[in-house]
């Protein structure tokens, strides 16, 4: 199979996996207890109001013509209206994104920086208190429930010390970055600095448990690595014993560190919501739990369906990498 | 929102089908309060004539015919007590926590009025509120929620408003008088400017009702069952006025007045799009609008050519956090000043900082179990008398609501048009309890009590001590059935009585301050909510709807 196959191959099932992420989501409106109507209407509605905001909303229609009509609309970049504001809710949805992309980047860039490193020390170090720290370090750092986490930095580090904001968004990293072109580095540095003070905790709580499962995979992977006999053969050529790990042993155990970074950044978009709630970050996550307390079903569509895209996207981005890498996965 | 954003007006037509009251009762939303004109002690006092003494024994039907729609509204409350269609619970509380640097204090129809707010200190000067969500933009006529009102009447005002308890307060009009059934005229007040700059005028004022009530005027407006019964608007020929029609009597309309419509700039309006109007502002109000970043921070400054004196803080900045927790933690850490909605557990946390406190006041929502009146063993009024009796209300107000409660005894909560002050909660006394069961012939009994999760503070626990209580009864066994929200409001909702749980735990929110506006859609045989029928309640409703309040 050739490269560019491989990829039109992926891409396709990537489309039915978003199909497939459109028709579970429009359908679990209709597996919940009570109708989209009851979340609208007046308690004290009439039977007669009920059934006029019904036709309103296309609800009085059979589940396959208002499924299709869904799914035309989609296409088309119409994802509905929501029910408590009107306003568009692709709008509303993707205007929320770049809050959570960016709160994603964050904290993956902790992540990658912080455990890298950690895990080539404790697979270089193995059995000494280094290693201890780092193994320790990430069995906490997997076990730890990421709300907790939050909200405990929250009392330490905000409530506690005044370090940190305790939650929301002063500023975009882009508009940032603006005010710093456009109105110079004094202005533009403290915006930088408030950027920074309130992106902190948020991405540091949602890193955490990226951090420690990436340090201990590249832990076991260096550690498999440098017992190949290829290790072996670079020694005994007399290469540097850092050439050895970082140039051969590393890289090698970057393949499958990479599908796993992938795969998490995709979680990362979706599993910012817990996180992003307790820090009032005003991201997707928000937006789905506003949605779901009102039961605004468009934008609960809108935000799933991103957030699923995302995630399949984010996947093909990282199977077009791995192949590039590995060309053994195409040829599989 | 404009005309010309036809496709966004079809898709919302809906929302102007939401009743007034029920914003409240489903989302726990506030609007206005207080009584109709003319009564110093609302509600207080006995269902009229007042000569006559209570006797025991002696029942509503028995007593002399009421002469006012409040003593009407008095008595209708007096039969539902004496029948007991509802296990009667408790008023909520709205639960605030105010940072030391401020002044203020809680309203009982949940507006948080910055206006009213004073600094302590230097600090105090520039405040920040932290809600539980943000607005749904800013037009003040196309939304129906708290938050959004908490932001948008900064900036905006009505023809009437509201004291802190509830009382009817002359605003952008300084008189108001009913001229005869279905027309009332509004006297609009001089010297009062728009945030532009523009003077308000009464055609300003015709056109802000007639955007509301009339759908083919700008918008589908959310807000036209607020202003329940009102077709229109007009400015009187030759006068500062402008006079208001209902279909019928409104007997409440003056009470509707001071609860909704807000007043903006016609011309604004018409020169802008309904995107611009929703992320600006042009109202008459004490702060106007500096930033707007939807989703994340309102900003606003003083308005400092305000028709009454300015506000005493300088700037006001409105945000959100949904969990509780992060609230507290901005108001510990001093980054908020005033925050909503504190759950029981925090208060503590609030309370023992050095810089806060907690502000509390009776919200506009009555908890209750409605007992379906067609049904066994809640057909017996013995029986539903016997509930009552077998609950210790004071026990749960205290134990499962940290106090942030009051026990209720009637329908209407204290300080509404048409309270009746006669009538006390039903004391604890399981004995007279089993007494009663065993008198309705449903001695041995098993009951289930239906409860929301979640949707009311701490619904289930509340649903729990009210079982316990029953089921400690030695001739009663009662459990609680949780269930979702929608799909117990579903069944109550739908119109047909037969679908509804035989016993339910339900909240209900009446921002009009008038007795009203529960029972008929929640009492009368009629009501769309309906779990009871009684003739002689159902009469007194009525009678109490063909005469007007201010009388």
């Amino acid at each position: 199979m050739s490269y560019g196959r491989f990829l039109l191959k992926r891409g396709l099932q990537g489309v039915v996996v978003v199909w497939g992420v459109v028709t579970i989501v429009f359908m679990l409106r209709f597996i919940t207890p009570g109708s989209a109507v009851d979340a609208v209407a007046p308690l004290d509605a009439s039977p007669e109001l009920r059934e006029r905001i019904a036709e309103e909303l296309g609800l009085d229609q059979p589940l396959y013509v208002q499924y299709l009509d869904y799914l035309w609309e989609l296409l088309q970049g119409d994802m509905g209206y929501s029910y408590i504001s009107g306003i568009e809710a692709s709008q509303m949805v993707f205007s929320k994104l770049p809050a959570t992309l960016e709160l994603a980047v964050v904290s993956s860039i902790i992540a990658i920086g912080l455990s890298i490193p950690l895990g080539v020390i404790s697979a270089t170090r193995r059995h000494e208190p280094a290693d201890y720290a780092a193994t320790t370090f990430s069995l906490v750092g997997i076990s730890t429930p990421n709300f907790w986490l939050g909200i405990m930095l929250i009392l330490l580090l905000s409530v506690q010390f005044g370090i940190f904001p305790t939650s929301g968004r002063a500023f975009g990293f882009a508009e940032a970055f603006r005010i710093l072109l456009n109105q110079g580095p004094g202005p533009g540095a403290n915006a930088m600095w408030q950027w920074l003070r309130h992106i902190t905790l948020p991405a540091v709580t949602l890193g955490t448990y990226f951090t420690a499962l990436i340090t201990r995979l590249t832990r076991s992977g260096m550690l498999e690595e440098l017992g190949q006999s290829y290790v072996r053969a670079t020694r005994a050529k007399g290469l540097p014993e850092s050439m050895v790990r970082y140039k051969h042993a590393l890289r090698n155990t970057l393949i499958p560190v990479i599908t796993v970074l992938g795969l998490q950044l995709g979680t990362l978009i979706g599993g910012a919501v817990i996180t992003e709630s307790v820090f009032a970050w005003p991201g997707l996550g928000t937006t789905l739990i506003n949605a779901i307390n009102a039961r605004d079903w468009p934008i609960l569509q809108a935000t799933l369906v991103v957030i699923g895209s995302g995630f399949v996207i984010v996947n093909l981005v990282v199977d077009a990498i791995y192949a590039y890498l590995d060309p053994q996965v195409v040829a599989e | 929102m404009s005309d010309k954003d036809s496709a966004d007006v079809s898709r919302r037509k809906f929302l102007g089908f939401a009743g007034a009251a029920t914003a409240t009762a489903v989302a726990g939303c506030g609007g206005g309060g207080g009584t109709e004109t003319g009564t110093d002690e609302p509600g207080g006092g006995t269902d009229e004539p007042t000569d006559e003494p209570t006797e025991p024994g002696e029942t509503a039907t028995e007593r002399p015919e009421p002469e006012t729609r409040d003593g009407y509204l008095q008595r209708a409350n007096r039969v539902a007590h004496e029948q007991a269609p509802w296990v009667f619970l408790n008023r909520q509380y709205s639960v605030y926590g105010k940072s030391d640097d401020i002044e203020w204090q809680a309203r009982a129809d949940e507006f948080i009025d910055a206006y009213a707010i004073t600094p302590a200190n230097d600090d105090g000067d520039d405040v920040v509120i932290n809600q539980s969500q943000m607005d749904s933009g800013l037009d003040p006529q196309d939304h129906r929620a708290t938050p959004t009102d908490n932001i948008v009447m900064q900036a905006y005002e009505k023809l009437l408003d509201r004291d802190r308890e509830g009382g009817i307060l002359e605003s952008l009009a300084d008189d108001y008088s009913r001229q005869e059934n279905g027309r009332v005229r509004f006297h609009i007040r001089d010297g009062v400017s728009f945030h532009s700059g523009d003077n308000l005028t009464p055609e300003d004022v015709a056109y802000s009702i007639n955007r509301i009530v009339d759908p083919e005027v700008g918008i589908a407006s959310p807000q036209q069952d607020q202003l329940a019964g009102v077709t229109g608007a007009e400015v009187v020929d030759g006068e500062r006025a402008v006079d208001v029609m209902s279909s019928g009597l409104n007997p409440i309309v003056f009470s509707l007045f001071a609860s909704y419509g807000p007043i903006m700039n016609k011309s604004w309006v018409q020169s802008n799009e309904g995107s611009y109007i929703n992320q600006n502002m042009d109202g008459t109000g004490p702060f106007v609008l500096e930033t707007y970043e939807q989703g994340v921070e309102v900003v606003f400054n003083r308005n400092d050519n305000y028709w009454k004196e300015a506000a005493e803080i300088s700037t006001l900045t409105m945000r959100a956090s949904s969990e509780s927790s992060t609230r507290v933690n901005s108001l510990l850490s001093e980054e908020s000043d005033i925050i909503v909605n504190v759950p029981p557990q925090e208060v503590s946390r609030v309370e023992q900082n050095d810089s806060s406190s907690i502000a509390a006041a009776p919200s506009t929502r009555v908890i209750f179990n409605a007992m379906r009146y067609d049904v066994e063993p809640f057909d017996s009024a013995e029986f539903r008398q016997a509930v009552n009796y077998a609950i210790d209300l004071e026990s749960i107000v205290e134990n499962v609501l940290s106090t942030f409660g009051d026990q209720t005894g009637q329908p209407t909560l204290d300080g509404y048009f048409g309270y009746n002050g006669d009538l006390d909660p039903y004391p604890y006394d399981p004995d007279q309890a089993e007494t009663l069961v065993e008198e309705s012939g449903y001695g041995g009994v098993e009951v289930e009590l239906h409860t929301p999760v979640g949707r009311y503070l701490n619904d289930v626990q509340i649903a729990q001590a009210v079982a316990g209580y029953l089921d400690d009864l030695e001739n009663v066994t009662a459990s609680v059935n949780q269930r979702d929200f929608q799909a117990l409001a579903s069944e109550v909702t739908d119109g047909d009585i037969e679908t509804s749980p035989h016993w339910y735990l339900l909240g209900w929110g009446n921002t009009t301050f008038d007795a009203s506006q529960t029972l008929i859609p929640l009492l009368t045989s009629d009501g769309n909510l309906t779990s009871w029928s009684n003739e002689e309640f159902d009469r007194l409703v009525s009678e109490a709807q063909s005469l007007p309040s201010e009388e």
